[in-house]
């Protein structure tokens, strides 16, 4: 049969091509017509660096007849090793959706009534700086907050926001993982990556790698679970893809994860399993943590974490003994208890008492690569203090990003002064902070907002003008160096040209800084900026090699151990690893880490926990046609136990209410949850209505959740609400 | 490059599939398959009771048979088959009677509205046929698939069939299907 199918195409081919209407392709000895296929011979690659989450992925695009067709990955890129994720493979119908937005528009009717009217981008700029220019005279140039998240771009924005005079820049870490940044930096003084490719047992609490989003880690873990026989232990109140993975998976009671690390460092302490030459010769504070571990025996911890004794004495063993190639992985997103840092800081000492820093399968120092800098005119710091008083409230936290519902909750009190105009990149405040019913009465108490973005946003949704930024494939961007166990640079190029009147952030900024008189700061190009960037990269031949390539990676094998000297100083207080840590003592915060119960949900109540599908990135993507169709809506995933109790049948609607607000979605009852909790998916429920696939289905996360924050890096706390859930 | 001394197949590591969807989105940008259709999916099973759980992942396509069905009940000869097995529809041919999903055991092909024609995975013969792999073979984050020649007794599937335990599925069907799960 093949045989003659073959003969009928060849006698097709010499038919079609007497009439010279198709492309031919050559397939061994016969010739076959293809249909809808030409010749393409305006076929290009060209290599790029992906933007839909922030793990900078490289990627081939290809272009035929002017259009992005298929983004291939590129193997050449240590943090992405020839894999493209869901997301990144529908990066094209970001470029192509019919909800992007296409030109800079003014707000006319009210604020989040959906009234716009589109305008040239001289009449948009003109409006924005004359709205800054009057707050700035009124309340002074720290009248003005700049929030943006992760970008290649970023920078511009926040240069303009410093260059304005704005004391008052935040970004996301402390809606992520500020936390964990801390709690390493506090007792490493780095944060170091964790070598999983390499590890023989890795323990996890609710870090969900193998779900929420797709990275090189995810793939070691992969390759170590199901090849190298590491041992994968998980912590999480919810059956996830991580957990139908792992070796040995723990529903731990919600919020007691600190008493099951805790009770880890007691049984290793006591069997004296710790190692002691690595504890001695880099570690100060080992002493106090003897003593105060004394008290948190595995029986107690049962009881804290519903994870029997006996397994936590086993895993403790396992741990040890599989040191220094053995894990307390620290995870992404890690804003989930008031005392997130402490949890942190706990596993960070776990993982240092069994000497696993710097060893290969271990902790290890990021490597860092140099990069050029383009040299531009300093501005004057800002002269007011910030409106977050993080000095006061969070000496330790990292000032440059700011605390975010710290900053709102002083915004809205209008102490210690009134900030009256919002300019936003790229972020979405209105779902990634909790409680968006305070977020809307911030957006209410502005004189003036302007966002900057590619799509409609909900906060964009909420601005007096949007400003439509092109997307990755149609920009050039900042070169970007990834420091890590394998580091690397990346180099993001245009690969189309803007298909919308759409500009790169870097010409949003220019167009404003002109107006705003600040010109002189942003005198220079993409290409001059990136060709000074190019002239210090260890490369030979750097911009040509970037551009051929779009990723430069060290060769050669990982060196461990390099702080593993005498002489080595720990950017610490005491120059050591700090166990004990007296800089945490003088700025009032525990110095070793304090068990406190959590407080449980009353009687027919639950704990709201929240998660990440790696088909989208935080609440982007789930209007991408691509992506929605793996999931049109969000649901509320409840225990058959409760539902059952309360008569809620999976797939019917519940109404979800908290202290601050209410939600309508669809229950999804599933064995796959501890009874106490709900579940629900970030993303859905948008109140944009050009976000057209996901507005109004589903529902948003930020409705219910209520305003806390971790102590110590004032990172929301995004797991201490409770709700209630009835049938709708 | 003879085509007739190739025998393409894809082994599976079911165990490795994390759902994450990569290469169904990498196949419907490389093959242009419509919105709601798939050419490629991934099945899903959910077992068991709090806290005793289970979920197993298996991504499946066109099994490229042996001996097609969708071949043999094709009234216009549209579905046909490539020597290296690969199994294609050419949409010329095809007059939207959809015998053909009928007669596939694995429910690997669908109907496109727009050119009512029927569509399915091709294996993505037009980068095979140029030294390439199939795109949801290259895009996918734990490599999940292998590709390659059941002929080449130096190819990795070749290795991998030999030294490792495997199934296909619905092999009563006499089908033949050359998509390889390993055990």
């Amino acid at each position: 049969m093949g045989t003659t199918r073959m003969d009928r195409r060849f006698f097709l081919k010499t038919a079609g091509a007497a009439a010279g209407s198709a492309a031919t392709v050559q397939v061994g000895c016969l010739t076959y017509f293809k249909k809808g296929r030409s010749a393409s011979a305006d076929r290009r690659e060209v290599p790029t660096t992906c933007e839909l989450c922030p793990n900078k992925c490289s990627a081939i695009a290809v272009v035929e007849g002017g259009l992005v067709k298929k983004l291939n990955p590129n193997p050449e890129n240590p943090k992405s090793r020839d894999m493209l994720c869901a997301r990144g493979n529908a990066a094209i119908k970001q470029v192509y959706d019919p909800d992007r937005l296409k030109q800079p528009m003014i707000r006319v009717g009210a604020r989040g009534e959906g009234k716009w009217k589109p305008v040239s981008w001289d009449e948009a700029f003109d409006f924005a700086a004359k709205k800054l220019a009057e707050v700035k005279a009124k309340y002074g140039p720290e009248g003005t907050l700049w929030s943006s998240t992760e970008g290649f771009q970023e920078v511009f924005f926040k240069n303009l926001g410093l260059a304005f005079g704005s004391p008052n820049l935040v970004r996301h870490p402390t809606l992520c993982l500020a936390s964990v940044n801390l709690a390493y930096s506090a007792t490493f003084g780095t944060v170091p990556s964790f070598d999983l490719l390499n590890s023989r047992y890795v323990i996890m609490s609710g870090a969900n790698r193998f779900e929420s989003i797709i990275t090189p880690d995810t793939m070691d873990l992969i390759g170590g679970v199901m090849e190298r026989k590491a041992k994968l232990i998980y912590l999480d109140p919810r059956f996830t893809v991580t957990a139908s993975k792992a070796d040995e998976w723990y529903p731990v009671k919600p919020g007691t994860d600190l008493a099951f690390i805790l009770a880890m460092i007691h049984v290793i302490i006591a069997e004296n399993r710790h190692s002691k030459e690595f504890v001695a010769a880099y570690t100060t504070g080992f002493d106090q943590l003897v003593e105060h571990v004394k008290q948190y025996t595995p029986e107690w911890a049962e009881r804290e974490t519903e994870i029997p004794a006996r397994d936590i004495i086993r895993i403790a063993r396992e741990f040890s003994d599989a040191a220094p190639r053995s894990l307390y992985y620290a995870g992404r997103r890690s804003s989930w208890y008031q005392n997130d840092f402490q949890m942190r800081r706990a596993q960070a000492i776990l993982n240092a008492i069994v000497g696993n820093w710097d060893q290969l399968g271990g902790m290890v120092p990021n490597a860092k690569l140099p990069k050029g800098e383009f040299l531009f005119m300093p501005w004057d710091e800002p002269k007011a203090p910030r409106v977050d008083e993080i000095d006061k409230h969070f000496p330790l936290a990292a000032k440059g990003d700011g605390v975010y519902l710290k900053l709102r909750e002083n915004v809205l009190s209008g102490k210690p002064y009134p900030v009256k105009a919002w300019m936003v990149y790229k972020q979405d405040p209105m779902n990634a902070m909790p409680d968006q019913a305070k977020t809307l009465k911030m957006i209410e108490g502005m004189d003036f907002i302007a966002v900057i973005d590619v799509q409609m946003s909900d906060m964009a949704w909420y601005a007096d003008v949007v400003f439509p930024e092109s997307v990755y494939l149609e920009r050039t961007d900042p070169v970007e160096v990834m420091p890590g166990i394998w580091p690397a640079v990346v180099y993001r190029q245009q690969v189309v040209k803007p298909i919308h009147d759409t500009k790169p952030n870097l010409e949003i900024v220019q167009g404003l800084a002109k107006r705003l008189g600040l010109s002189d700061y942003f005198d220079f190009t993409i290409e001059q900026w990136v060709d000074a960037e190019f002239k210090e990269l260890p490369i030979p031949l750097a911009a040509e090699h970037m551009k051929k390539h779009g990723v430069w990676a060290a060769s050669g094998q990982p060196s461990y151990g390099k702080t593993l000297t005498p002489d080595h100083r720990f950017v610490t207080k005491t120059g050591k690893i700090e166990i004990f840590s007296e800089r945490l003592q003088e700025a009032g915060y525990d110095p070793l880490p304090v068990y406190s119960a959590p407080k449980q949900p009353p009687e027919n109540r639950f704990r709201l926990i929240l998660g990440r599908v790696g088909y989208f990135t935080h609440a982007n993507q789930s209007n991408n046609v691509w992506l929605n169709e793996f999931m049109k809506e969000n649901d509320l995933w409840i225990n058959p136990k409760p539902a059952a109790r309360m008569n809620i049948k999976d797939g019917s609607y519940v109404t979800v209410t908290s202290s601050v607000g209410a939600v309508k979605l669809r229950a999804r009852v599933t064995e796959e949850i501890r009874p106490d909790c709900v579940f629900m998916l970030h993303g859905f429920g948008k109140k944009s209505k050009m976000q057209s696939l996901v507005y109004n289905v589903g529902a948003s996360d930020a409705v219910l959740l209520e305003t806390a924050w971790d102590q110590v890096s004032g990172n929301a706390a995004f797991h201490e609400t409770f709700v209630n859930v009835a049938t709708a | 490059m003879d085509i007739r001394k190739r025998r393409y197949a894809l082994v599976i590591d079911s165990r490795k599939c994390i759902n994450c969807k990569a290469c169904v989105v990498a196949c419907k940008a490389e093959n242009r398959v419509p919105i709601g259709d798939f050419r490629n999916w991934i099945n899903e099973e959910r077992q068991g009771e709090y806290p005793k759980l289970r979920i197993d992942f298996e991504p499946e396509q066109c099994h490229h048979c042996e001996h097609p069905s969708c071949v043999r009940v094709c009234p216009t000869g549209a579905s046909w088959q490539r020597k290296d097995g690969i199994v294609l529809v050419y949409a010329d041919d095809c007059i939207g009677c959809r015998y053909c999903m009928i007669a596939c055991p694995y429910d690997a092909r669908y109907f496109d509205e727009e050119s009512s024609t029927v569509g399915k995975c091709t294996l993505c013969s037009h980068r095979v046929d140029k030294g390439g792999i199939p795109a949801c073979v290259e895009t996918c984050p734990s490599k999940v698939r292998v590709f390659g020649d059941l002929d080449d007794p130096t190819s990795r599937i070749h290795e991998l069939l030999a030294t490792r335990r495997y199934h296909v599925k619905e092999p009563q069907t006499g089908n033949g299907p050359q998509l390889y799960y390993l055990v």
